[in-house]
């Protein structure tokens, strides 16, 4: 589903991202892990084609996103992307922030798009909060509302950027109960986040990332007991506590 | 109705010149708020072939006084044209140039206080430029701004009675005729002051309710 090879980026001089290369298939959930500014975000940036990169390639679904000849908009609404800050629309309500890109890309009547913004609401467990302002949701509401935005336009692959990093405690499990039953169903996730309980449990591939470059990767918790690099040992006592 | 006689004499020609007053204010607005949301793009536009010649303009306009630029304009233009303009469209055109400027700079403010992470949302789902900019930039910037563009508006409804100096009937140039036969300046020029003072109040009081509103989040 997603294939990069020799990914680097450069900001200035300075290497964001060098030499990534990773394999995604369909229905896998990776989770990607590390420090803060070791290029987890900018990784999700470039394979939606947010950022440019100067080196390397990534396929997804078939297509290269750094062809000049691919249609970046189309291949957009094959990924959901959800944010750190929800990144609601403040002046819509829960629907229309749902409904808006598929009335305006897909070209739905907003009948339709309503039936549909309805069915992710119940999915997400908020469909009370439809008609609300992002103003009056709390963090975790907002960012549910914000899951099915992105799922309204029907990704194949949904991408997290610390989903649960800006919200109280208390609300980090019923956006993670979201997420685990979306990586349940099938759907192909990559997702940053240091929550490890979610990793044991859906986690296909766990990725270690440090300046710019994996260095460490397993197919499922254990193997982060024993982590062959100690920058990837130190980092991991820090959040696993 | 002694104190208002002279008003009330020729109060048919006057609010006549208050309509075109109103004309041109409403024409101002709606082109220097349009004109003012490209000026806005333009000045946080990446590519510098947009952003120069913006900048430039903003800066151009914005450090000349307002009667300069309604003057200049109607007594350049015909030589451009070839043949004189009605005064009318020459102060519209004028009021237009002036008051994007400032519109398009208090829209760049908005634009710039949009959280680069809405934007990518929108972006993230697919929606393009245009409909990033038409849906999600443009409405949470004007709703921002719009406590300024008020002001802005009320402002440039005052600054209406510029376009005097190129021989255009509006309220006060009007106000002055009658005055030259009545000879009721105090009186005359009290009942500008007065419609002025009330309908700029009623704006202002308009504003605030924007601003309280704004206060709740939306």
């Amino acid at each position: 589903m997603i294939e990069i090879r020799d990914l680097s980026k450069w900001y200035g001089n300075f290497q964001v991202l060098d030499n990534i290369n990773e394999e995604i298939k369909q229905g896998q959930t990776v989770v990607v892990c590390g420090p803060s500014g070791s290029g987890k975000s900018t990784l999700l940036r470039c394979i939606n084609g947010l950022e440019p990169f100067q080196k390397g390639e990534i396929i997804v679904d078939g297509v290269s996103v750094s062809d000049r000849s691919t249609n970046l908009y189309k291949l957009r609404t094959e990924i959901g992307m959800v944010f750190q800050r929800f990144e609601l629309y403040p002046h819509m309500t829960a629907m229309q922030n749902i409904t808006l890109a598929p009335m305006k890309v897909r070209n739905k009547s907003k009948k339709e798009a309503e039936v549909k913004a309805m069915e992710l609401l119940q999915r997400v467990g908020i469909p009370e909060k439809a008609h609300e302002y992002p103003a009056n949701l709390s963090g975790g509401q907002q960012q549910r509302v914000a899951i099915a935005r992105s799922l309204a336009m029907e990704p194949k692959i949904m991408m997290f950027d610390e989903p649960t990093s800006a919200l109280d405690p208390e609300m980090i499990k019923e956006v993670l109960d979201v997420m685990i039953d979306l990586s349940k169903g099938g759907m192909t996730m990559i997702v940053v986040t240091h929550e490890m309980g979610f990793a044991r449990e859906v986690a296909d591939e766990i990725i270690f990332m440090d300046e710019g470059r994996i260095i460490e990767r397993g197919t499922d918790i254990s193997f982060f007991k024993n982590p062959k690099n100690p920058r990837t040992k130190n980092f991991l006592d820090k959040i696993l506590l | 109705m002694r104190m208002f006689d002279a008003v009330a004499k020729n109060i048919s020609f006057l609010l006549g010149g208050y309509w075109i007053t109103i004309k041109l204010t409403m024409f101002a607005l709606a082109g220097g708020i349009s004109l003012g949301i490209l000026v806005g793009l333009g000045r946080i536009s990446k590519k510098k072939w947009v952003y120069y010649p913006v900048t430039f303009y903003v800066n151009l306009i914005r450090n000349i006084p307002l009667i300069l630029v309604i003057f200049w304009f109607y007594f350049v233009m015909p030589i451009i044209v070839g043949r004189p303009l009605d005064p009318f469209p020459s102060a519209v055109i004028s009021f237009i140039i002036f008051e994007a400027t400032y519109f398009g700079e208090i829209l760049r403010a908005g634009f710039q206080s949009v959280s680069k992470g809405q934007i990518d949302a929108g972006y993230s789902t697919g929606l393009n430029y245009i409909q990033t900019t038409r849906y999600i930039l443009i409405p949470i910037a004007v709703r921002r701004m719009l406590p300024s563009m008020i002001t802005q508006s009320i402002v440039t409804y005052q600054d209406t009675c510029l376009a005097f100096v190129i021989g255009l009937h509006e309220f006060v140039r009007r106000t002055t005729i009658v005055d030259n036969f009545e000879v009721r300046s105090i009186q005359l020029f009290g009942f500008v002051a007065i419609l002025f003072l009330i309908t700029c109040y009623i704006s202002s009081v308009v504003s605030r309710r924007f601003e309280v509103k704004r206060e709740r989040g939306y």
